[in-house]
Order: structure tokens, then C-alpha cells, then sequence
């Protein structure tokens, strides 16, 4: 009657399909009594499961399935320690009772038995060891025969003449197995535990408890196994066995003599079991066949309870749905804020943001100024697209009332809006469609920044809890967003601040150095014009003297042109003086209308008045008298214009205008000559005003007209200014103060 | 150059007093004639010339007949074409000088009747030397014209109140300078 190999295969198959064991009916009747409170207390709960190998096993997966590593698995402390209580108890109420009448025909009580006296010897062992931990050593002793129960409960009738072939034939229930079914119990558990995920451990104290060349490994998962496999002897031999009439061969003095311990010391721990068992085994009904009405109450009362727990879970479950869905809508709108640069970006997003996520019908983001005199928003009509708007607020409107009393909104709980944002409805109430409207305030820090007004849409009832949440969760958002946006913002502002300073300190510094750079050149002016001129006088002596005596007229002509030439770079050189230390002004009151009108007509009158392009002169208005060195900023007018008429040259340009105006706001007079001639690139422009620097291709000046003009004006207390672009012609401002009243 | 002096004249050149040369023309020892049909003495250059050499009296203020003329520039090569062009034009006597000190020795002997200066010298400037010319009365009429390659438009005025008569800038027309010393002369 041995086993085929098949038969063995079969088998394992089916003890793989073993998701859970099944515990005795009077064990499962006291856990469900207990379970039936909605608050079952942690202690009563652990004594049930630590003695009880279906529920120790079914405990350790739960905690494995949770997470928790094999190795930090031992104990049914170390699950209590890990699984939320209410886990366990879900878990447990769906636990499985033997039928009693299999349990009685195979006798699965004193397996049971048998099974609660190994823990509680090997935890007296371990105990006694002080090597291993006892909880470690119970929960080992309780599972080393989950592979038996597995047998028993999948296949009772084929195991039940396991039970019977070893009674009659006088065999160990392991060789009845193997010859039975092909393969043993122990086996079958270290199966079972490898696929349940036990720690090797365990493994290890399932599988090798029976075998007595055990490795002598001084480690203590080598300890446990000899801890559960003298458990297993000694309770044996108190009458804890499975089988009524096995034989009993007492190996128990000598393993007790590996681990260190005399055979006295395992006798004593047979009896402290004996003693002890009772109390724990009768608590949880071990012994006890409870009748069948007894189960059917604890059953529905299980039922009920499962029920409870699941609606419980049920809303849980909505809860953090709604959650999930509160930060995608969140992280959603957060990536879209971070690109948001401007006020009006912002506010754009939350808008499209609250339509497209939110069953909202309109909506009207809108941020309140620092000081509450404005807001800015976008407004969404419920027909869609985009409005953006700025209002200046009224002292006593609703926002302003809104920010005074933040208690109604200050929470980020919408309210109705009609009446406190009663300058949206005054301004925009046609577009916004019906209502009911609702305000929600956004608030960064203790500080009111905004709010979002909003309609739902119709049809989707009355504003929701949870709607409720997700609108104050985006107005926190945009809140911050807003915040930064105005802090990025105030930035830019200062930066641009700092820049413009930093500009006047260029310029000043500009300034500073020009003005040093003229100092210097009018030294060097100073001492050119002597050193220079001296040999020029002599050149130009000499040359005098030579034509005098020359009869040639080829010859004179040529020295005459030496004599010219000198003459040429002396006045050079007093140009530069004059530009470098221009004579001190001899400030008088002068109508400046009067003098632009003298040089304009100068220029009329003069010689080549007629080719020159059209002098237009505007001094209508009656300007007031300018403080200044008539000849001296007549004499820089006059290089102005001059300018001007060669820019236009050449049919470059037609008109040159004249204008005197009064720039009643700076109390200021201003001259102003206008081209319409070719005028200058940047280049050019920036160094009009430096010595020799000519922007024409051909000068016939020297390039000191309008630096010397710029001095002049300068020396009589006023400012000038070129403005030009290429192609647009030029126009130069002469500015003086007006002269004060008269002393 | 002349030809015929008159006794206050003929005092001058030779550094005495009026008084001295009348006695000397009354005793016949200066040779010399009446104005026809008048009192005035007149005194031949020739007469004049032997006076002097009689009475070892230097012939050096004996007028020359040309016009003198002081040329100050420290700068030699403006001087030696002053000077070639002065000597030239013949009818002037001309001294040169190349700082202040110079000038002002030059001018107590030589008695320039025109100072040509030139503003900037190596010890001084040409303000110092016209305050000493005008501080002098035996110079009144020293007439001064000052050449500058770098005096300011608004320092001439300056120069002008100093007692200068003429300011050209450098470099000139040598023949502009000698017509402003002819006018300043009346030649």
C-alpha cells in the first residue's frame, strides 16, 4: 500500500491550495465571543492565538503580509507589535472551525494538545537555556506540527488510515505517512512555512523537530530546533502525544544533554507542563465541544461584526479616495502655479484649474491689493473663457469688509458670496450667470491675500463637504502662489530699483571722469599752446620772410599755404583751450526768444542763406528770461544750428527748427534745434560731444563745434542733451533755469 | 638820422644839462648857428660829433636816427628772425634779450622806444617787467607790445591795464608786428 510518486505529487498540490488552518470548534467559539466586543482587549486576544497553532499561524502570515521581515517575526509579541489591532481582529473574525465530528473522529484535540504542550515546554526550556528567547521558543513549539494539521484538516479520511495503518502496523506516524501518502508530515510543514513566508528559523524547528542528528551548531536558530525537538520528547512522554498508544523512546536525556541540561531538569519541565496546562488550555476552550446553536450565535454575531467593520472600512475607503483625489488636484495645480510668472497667470490657472477639476459653473479668482484700495481677478463665465479685470475699491465695500472680519472665511470655508463681495456682483453680476455663489478667502500666513468666487453647476445640488475641502485646498494653493508671485514681483521692482541707481552712478561716475578728462585736457592745452606755438611762430616767420623775398609765384603760393597751416593748428590748439577752460560767463537776464530769433536770422541773412534747408523758428509763447552769457550760449546755439543745417546738407534733410519753450514744471526754459536730417547711430551719438570727434565723413570743423557748444552751456548753469536715432533726424536740448524775480 | 640838433636835444645825447651845451655854444667851444630871423641855437651833427669827442662824452646815445627797438624772447631762434626782419626793414635799431633781468638792464641803457615781449620768460612773466618799465617816469614813452603764444582772451584785458599797447598772439605776421610799431611810433 506505499505511495506512487503521483499519489505524493497529488498530495503536495493540494496541501499547496492550503491558504489557511482551521482551529478547533470549542478555540474558534471562545475567539468569536471574544471578537463580538468592538473593543476585544489585546491580552485576551494574545492568549487565545499564542496557544493555538491555527491561529498562531494565520497571525504570523498577517504580520508577514504586512510587511514585516521573516527574521523579525518570532513571536506572536513581535505580531501584536506590528499589526494594527483592528487588522487582526478582521482577519481573525473569518476564521474556520473544524467540523466537530471530523475533529472528534481524528481526535484533532489531543493534536492540539499536543501542540500547546511543546510551546509551553520549549518555552520552559528556553527559560531554563537563557540562550533563546522564550516567546521565540513558544510560538516554534506551537507551529512544529502545522504540516500534521494541514493532513488532517485537508484530507481527514485518507489521514484518518494513515492513523489507523500506524496503530495496526506499530509504526511512527511519520513512517506510516510517508508509506501512506509518500511524504511526511514534517516535510509538509517546512513546505507550508517556505510558502507562508516563515522565517528559516521556524522553518528549520518545523521540518528537522523529529530528527536526531541535528548539526551541532552552537547558533541559536540550531538551539531552537533542539529546544522544540526536546519539547516534543518530554511532553510525549508526560501523555501530551497524538497518538494514544505510540511508542516512546526516551531520546529526551539525551537531547536534553546537547543543550546543556540534565535529564532531571527535562523531567522537571514535563511536569511544570503538566501543571500548568490546564490553565491555559481550558480558558480557550480547547477542550470544549461547544453545542451547534452555541456556534450558529457567534457566528452571526461574527457576521455582524464583519459587516460593521466593513461599512467602517467602506468609509474609509471614500475618505481617502477623496483624499487622493484632493492631492492630484493639488499636485496638478501646484505644477501649473510653479511655471506661473505674473498675478494674471495665477489667477488664470485657478480659474481653469477649479473648472476643469471641480464642478464649478463660474468662477472669479481675484487677489486684494497690499492696502485693500484694489483688487485684481479673472473672471470665468459659466459659458467659459477668460476676463481679466482691476477695480479700485470704494472705502466700506465688501472686500474690504470681508478682510476686516476674517472670522466667517478666514477657516478656508466657502460662504455665500452675494453679499460680501458685493463689488464683483455690482460690476460683473450680468456675466456670472445664476447663482447660488460662494466665497472661499485665500489666506497666506495670517494675511488676507484673495478669494475665489464661485457658482456650481446646475443640477450638482448643494455645495458638498467634500467639494468644500477641495475649494479651500485650491485656495490655499493659489494663496501661495499668489504670495509669490507678488514677493517675485517685489523683487523685479527692486532689482529694476537697483538697476536705475546704478545707472545714475554710471552716469554720475561718466560725468565725474568726463569732467576730469576735460581737466586734464585743458592742462595739456595750457602747455601745448605754449610749447607749440612758439615753433610755430617760427615756422611761420620764416616762411614770411622767405616769401617776402620770393619772386616765384609756384614758391610763394607754397609758403603761403606753410603760414596758413600754422596758423590752422594754433587754432586748433585754442579751440581746445577754449573747450578745456572756457572764459568765465558774464550772466546776464536774457529773453531767450529773443536770442534764438537773432541767431536764426543770422543764419537767414547770412551768405549762404539759400542753399540752406528751411530755419523755422517757434518762440510764440512767451518764455521767461534765462540767467545766461548771451554770447556765450548764442555762440553754442549758432553750433548747434550750424550742426543741424550740415546734418541736412545735401538734400540730407529739409528743415532745421528753432523752438524756445518753457518747461513751466521744472521752472526751465528750453531751447530746442530739431533736424530732419540723417542723424546718428548710437556710436556716433554717444561721443557727440567729445573733442575732435566727427561723426561726417568729411568735416570741414574740427569736431569742437558741439563739445564747445556743450561747455558753453554748461558754463552759463544749463544742460544739454542730444537725442538721435539713424534715419530719424536729431534733436538737441539746451535747458536753463529761469531767472528768479529780480533783486 | 638827423642832422641838426637842438640844444635840449644836443643835452640828451650827450647827458648834461641845457644850460651847460648853451654855455659851451655861446663860448664857441660847440660849434654851431642861429634859426634866421630867431634866438633858437642849432647845433650841426658833425659840430655835435667833434663836442663830444673833445670832451670824451660816449658816442653811444648819439642818435642813430633809426628807431629802438628791445626784442625779449627766451626763445632764440624768435628772436634771431625778429631781428632779420627788423634789421631789414632799416629803420630800426635793434637790442635783444632772452629773460626779465636782461630786459631790465637793457632798458635803462638802451632806451628802447618800443619793447617787443614775449609773455612767458624763464624768470618772469611779462606782467613784472611792463609794472617796472611803467614804474619808471624816465620811461613814459616806451611803448610795449606783447606776443604770447598762450596768453587767454580774458587775461589780455589785464595786460592792457598794465600800460601794454599792443598784444599779438603767436605765431603773427611779422609784417602786422611792424606796422603796429610804426603806428605805435608814428614814423
Amino acid at each position: 500500500m506505499a505511495a506512487s510518486g503521483l499519489q505524493r505529487r497529488k498530495l503536495e498540490v493540494l496541501v499547496d491550495e492550503v491558504e489557511n488552518l482551521p482551529t478547533l470548534p470549542g478555540v474558534g467559539h471562545h475567539l468569536l465571543s471574544l471578537l463580538g466586543d468592538d473593543r476585544p482587549s489585546r491580552r485576551d486576544l494574545q492568549l487565545v492565538v499564542e496557544a493555538d497553532a491555527a491561529l498562531s499561524a494565520r497571525a504570523v502570515r498577517l504580520a508577514l503580509q504586512a510587511g514585516r521581515p521573516a527574521e523579525a517575526v518570532t513571536s506572536i509579541d513581535d505580531v501584536f507589535d506590528s499589526v494594527p489591532l483592528g487588522a487582526l481582529v478582521a482577519d481573525l473574525l473569518s476564521i474556520e472551525t473544524l467540523d466537530p465530528e471530523t475533529a472528534a473522529d481524528l481526535a484533532l484535540a489531543r493534536l492540539w494538545r499536543h501542540t500547546l504542550a511543546c510551546g509551553m515546554a520549549a518555552q520552559v526550556i528556553a527559560n531554563r537555556l537563557g540562550t533563546v528567547a522564550p516567546s521565540a521558543a513558544l510560538l516554534a513549539g506551537i507551529l512544529h506540527d502545522i504540516g500534521q494539521i494541514a493532513l488532517a484538516t485537508a484530507l481527514p479520511r485518507a489521514y484518518s488510515q494513515v492513523l489507523e495503518h500506524a496503530q495496526a502496523a506499530g509504526l511512527d506516524l511519520l513512517a506510516a505517512e510517508r508509506t501512506m501518502l509518500g511524504i511526511d508530515h514534517a516535510v509538509l510543514g517546512k513546505r507550508l512555512a517556505r510558502r507562508w513566508g516563515f522565517s528559516e528559523t521556524l522553518q528549520n524547528a518545523i521540518w528537522l523537530h523529529h530528527q536526531s542528528q541535528i548539526p551541532a551548531e552552537r547558533t541559536a536558530a540550531a538551539t531552537l530546533i533542539q529546544v522544540v525537538r526536546l519539547a516534543d520528547l518530554v511532553v510525549r512522554q508526560e501523555g501530551f502525544g497524538y497518538q494514544p498508544s505510540e511508542q516512546i523512546h526516551d531520546r529526551a536525556a539525551e537531547v536534553a544533554e546537547r543543550l546543556g541540561l540534565s535529564s532531571a531538569s527535562a523531567h522537571q519541565v514535563g511536569r511544570q507542563v503538566v501543571t500548568a496546562f490546564d490553565l491555559n488550555a481550558q480558558p480557550i476552550g480547547m477542550d470544549r465541544t461547544p453545542a451547534l446553536e452555541e456556534m450558529w450565535s457567534a457566528a452571526a454575531e461574527a457576521r455582524g461584526r464583519l459587516g460593521r467593520l466593513f461599512r467602517a472600512e467602506s468609509r474609509h475607503a471614500a475618505q481617502a479616495e477623496a483624499q487622493a483625489r484632493r492631492a492630484d488636484l493639488l499636485m496638478s495645480l501646484n505644477s501649473r502655479l510653479a511655471a506661473c510668472r505674473s498675478i494674471q497667470d495665477v489667477l488664470s490657472t485657478v480659474a481653469a484649474n477649479a473648472r476643469e477639476a471641480l464642478a464649478v459653473s463660474a468662477v472669479a479668482p481675484y487677489l486684494l491689493s497690499r492696502d485693500g484700495d484694489y483688487v485684481e481677478g479673472v473672471l470665468c463665465p459659466p459659458q467659459g473663457g477668460g476676463e481679466h479685470f482691476i477695480h479700485g475699491l470704494k472705502k466700506g465695500e465688501g472686500v474690504e469688509a470681508l478682510s476686516a472680519e476674517p472670522a466667517p472665511t478666514a477657516a478656508g470655508t466657502p460662504v455665500r458670496a452675494e453679499r460680501l463681495e458685493a463689488w464683483l456682483f455690482e460690476r460683473h453680476g450680468a456675466r456670472l450667470g445664476s447663482g447660488p455663489f460662494y466665497t472661499i478667502s485665500m489666506t497666506a500666513g495670517d494675511a488676507r491675500v484673495g478669494g475665489v468666487v464661485f457658482s456650481l453647476r446646475p443640477g450638482s445640488g448643494e455645495l458638498s463637504a467634500q467639494q468644500a475641502g477641495e475649494l479651500a485646498a485650491l485656495a490655499s494653493v493659489a494663496a501661495v502662489a499668489l504670495k509669490r508671485v507678488q514677493a517675485e514681483a517685489d523683487l523685479l521692482a527692486l532689482s529694476e530699483e537697483l538697476a536705475e541707481v546704478n545707472r545714475q552712478l554710471q552716469a554720475a561716475e561718466h560725468d565725474r571722469l568726463q569732467r576730469r578728462n576735460v581737466a586734464s585736457l585743458g592742462e595739456m592745452a595750457a602747455g601745448a599752446a605754449h610749447e607749440i606755438n612758439n615753433p610755430l611762430a617760427i615756422i611761420s616767420g620764416r616762411a614770411q620772410q622767405l616769401a617776402a623775398e620770393e619772386k616765384t609765384p609756384a614758391r610763394q603760393e607754397m609758403l603761403k599755404s606753410i603760414i596758413q597751416q600754422a596758423a590752422r593748428i594754433s587754432d586748433i590748439i585754442a579751440d581746445l583751450r577754449l573747450f578745456a577752460r572756457p572764459p568765465a560767463p558774464q550772466p546776464e537776464e536774457v529773453d531767450p526768444a529773443a536770442l534764438a530769433r537773432q541767431v536764426a536770422e543770422e543764419f537767414l541773412t547770412g551768405p549762404q542763406a539759400a542753399d540752406s534747408p528751411r530755419i523755422r523758428l517757434e518762440a510764440a509763447e512767451a518764455a521767461p528770461k534765462v540767467r545766461i552769457d548771451p554770447a556765450q550760449v548764442g555762440g553754442a546755439l549758432r553750433e548747434v544750428v550750424r550742426n543741424a543745417l550740415e546734418a541736412c546738407s545735401n538734400g540730407r534733410g529739409a528743415n532745421v527748427t528753432i523752438a524756445v519753450r518753457s518747461v513751466a514744471a521744472q521752472g526751465a526754459v528750453r531751447l530746442i534745434v530739431t533736424d530732419d536730417g540723417p542723424g546718428m547711430d548710437p556710436q556716433v551719438r554717444a561721443r557727440a560731444f567729445d573733442p575732435f570727434f566727427c561723426g561726417r565723413d568729411a568735416g570741414r570743423h574740427r569736431g569742437m563745434g558741439l563739445p564747445k557748444a556743450y561747455q558753453a552751456v554748461l558754463a552759463s548753469g544749463g544742460q544739454m542733451t542730444l537725442e538721435s536715432d539713424a534715419g530719424r533726424g536729431t534733436t538737441v536740448r539746451m535747458t536753463f533755469p529761469a531767472a528768479g524775480p529780480q533783486t | 638820422m638827423k642832422d641838426v640838433y637842438s640844444t635840449g636835444e644836443a643835452a640828451k645825447i650827450c647827458r648834461v644839462s641845457q644850460q651847460t651845451i648853451i654855455r659851451c655854444f655861446d663860448a664857441g667851444k660847440l660849434q654851431g648857428f642861429y634859426v634866421p630871423g630867431s634866438r633858437f641855437r642849432r647845433v650841426p651833427r658833425d659840430a655835435l660829433v667833434k663836442f663830444m669827442k673833445e670832451n670824451s662824452i660816449p658816442l653811444s646815445n648819439l642818435d642813430s636816427g633809426k628807431k629802438k627797438v628791445l626784442v625779449v624772447d627766451d626763445e632764440a631762434e624768435i628772436v634771431e628772425m625778429l631781428v632779420d626782419s627788423l634789421q631789414r626793414d632799416g629803420r630800426f635799431e635793434v637790442k635783444t634779450a632772452s629773460c626779465g633781468y636782461d630786459a631790465g638792464i637793457l632798458t635803462q641803457q638802451f632806451r628802447p622806444d618800443v619793447i617787443v615781449l614775449d609773455y612767458m620768460l624763464r624768470d618772469i612773466n611779462a606782467d613784472v617787467v611792463c609794472k617796472t618799465v611803467r614804474g619808471n617816469p624816465a620811461l613814459e614813452d616806451t611803448r610795449i607790445i606783447v606776443i604770447s603764444g598762450m596768453v587767454e582772451e580774458d587775461k589780455v584785458q589785464g595786460l592792457y591795464d598794465l600800460g601794454v599797447h599792443a598784444f599779438m598772439r603767436k605765431p603773427f605776421q611779422i609784417d602786422e608786428l611792424i606796422s603796429k610799431i610804426v603806428e605805435l611810433l608814428h614814423i
